[in-house]
């Protein structure tokens, strides 16, 4: 119950929703937990609220994290 | 997982296999970490001593057996419509009969899951989200609705916005029965059963970093970790050189997602709607402080107060080890009913339900390693 599904914001709404693309599929989900939402903004979803903006590829943050260890 | 000798996976695996030191135990604390990295065949590939155990962090699991009770009870005796995330629907109730406390002679007494409420009438609803709930409410104003609010700081906010969207609406007929928890109280309890923790990422998205700094501090060490197999590698692969160097540490491995201050909209909500209470995890007992629950200014919408319901005394079934496997004390294989009374089609405990538990995926993919 706890898995997050990667989504583009379509469109926001008035009533404080947003229309997602979730792979092809589009969903309505709440946008107000997230201050400053865009369309084209890349968003984590969790029990149909975006709870975070997602900023890179897992590549580039891997490359990123283990670069800084050394 | 790619050969490419640059990529992400190919540097974390070398870090990890030349680790050459005493044992490191990392457990993780989120039911899709412990799904990902058996799915994903980690455990098998970590050198032997670098061990991973599986934490108090699937809600479905530490959701303690008298909210299932509760809950059978608002379906059966009150007439109730439940609306719930799927995994809960199999979930054991009381273990025993009769069962369910001041209820004893009533029809929920006899109940053990709600599926077995389901096959004996009531109206259990599977919903996704809590938003989905007050859909239904609104469509059947005849029927009290309840949707079953359970999970940790990533799930509390969308309960939250259920509930002020059927307050704006005024919906009268829908309510939420809370076991909602945090996990601070769970690192706290946990800290001394692991040397790093892989902190759930999504949990931290909404909650920011502080805690895990803090508990840096303090001498416990963590990273955040996200969910992909480069994600889970190279948190992995920070465990292993950071704890090489001997000073506890804190690291985001997951920054794409999760910022230092999280979400603070979902943090002004929950502070606003919500309160610390007591809450009880299966197998562990009542953790302090580690719950929330909806502010006496939303009591006609917290379901324990709307239906007046007795405090129930769960019975859990005494064959299971749940307790001691959420605890990194034992394996699921070391319960004697383990893949034999109990399998996913047929749960005797919490961790064997959905595929987030540490029995499940242990029945699922094969054991350890
Ligand atoms: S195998 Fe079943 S009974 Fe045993 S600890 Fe796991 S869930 Fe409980």
């Amino acid at each position: 119950m706890c898995v997050g599904l990667s989504a583009r914001v379509v469109r926001l709404q008035s009533n404080g929703t947003a229309i997602v693309d979730a792979s092809g599929a589009r969903r309505e989900i709440s946008a107000q937990l997230l201050d400053n939402l865009m369309p084209g903004d890349y968003v984590m979803v969790h029990a149909g609220a975006a709870i975070a903006k997602i900023t890179e590829e897992d590549e580039e943050e891997g490359e990123a994290v283990l670069g800084s260890l050394f | 997982m790619s050969d490419n000798k640059t990529s992400v996976i190919a540097r974390a695996r070398e870090i990890i296999d030349s680790y050459q030191g005493d044992q490191i135990r990392i457990m993780e604390v989120c039911g899709t970490h412990t799904h990902e990295i058996f799915r994903l065949g980690i455990r098998g590939i970590l050198p032997e001593n670098v061990k991973l155990i599986s934490g108090p962090g699937c809600p479905v699991c530490v959701t303690p057996v008298d909210f299932i009770d509760q809950a059978v009870c608002l379906a059966m005796e009150h007439n109730a419509t439940i609306c719930t995330f799927g995994d809960l629907v199999r979930v054991p109730g009381s273990f025993g009969i009769p069962a369910s406390g001041g209820q004893a002679d009533g029809k929920a007494a006899k109940i053990g899951s709600l599926a077995a409420a389901r096959a004996a009438g009531a109206r259990i609803q599977v919903v996704y989200a809590p938003q989905d709930a007050v859909a239904y409410a609104k469509e059947h104003p005849d029927e009290q609705v309840v949707f079953l609010s359970v999970g940790f700081e990533t799930t509390t906010p969308s309960s939250c916005l259920a509930v002020q969207q059927a307050k704006n609406e005024g919906l009268t007929n829908f309510s939420i029965l809370t076991a909602n928890k945090t996990m601070p109280a769970a690192y706290a309890a946990m800290k001394d059963s692991t040397d790093a923790f892989l902190y759930p990422g999504h949990v931290h998205a909404i909650t920011g970093t502080g805690i895990c700094e803090q508990l840096a501090r303090e001498g416990t060490s963590g990273v955040v970790a996200g969910f992909t197999a480069k994600e889970l590698m190279t948190a992995l692969a920070v465990i292993v050189k950071k704890t090489g160097e001997g000073k506890p540490y804190f690291e985001n491995c997951y920054p794409r997602v999760v910022r230092a201050e999280g979400s603070p909209a979902a943090q002004r909500l929950v502070e606003e709607m919500m309160e610390p209470c007591d809450a009880r995890w299966r197998g562990i007992g009542v953790l302090p402080g580690s719950g929330v629950k909806l502010r006496p200014e939303y009591a006609d919408y917290d379901a324990r107060i709307k239906f007046d319901l007795p405090s129930m005394e769960g019975r859990e079934n005494p064959a299971c080890r749940c307790g001691e496997v959420l605890q990194g004390r034992c394996l699921p294989s070391d319960c004697k009913v383990f893949g034999k009374g109990c399998t996913p089609e047929h749960p005797i405990g919490a961790c064997m339900v959905s595929g987030e538990g540490a029995c499940s995926a242990f029945y699922l993919y094969g054991g350890d390693r």
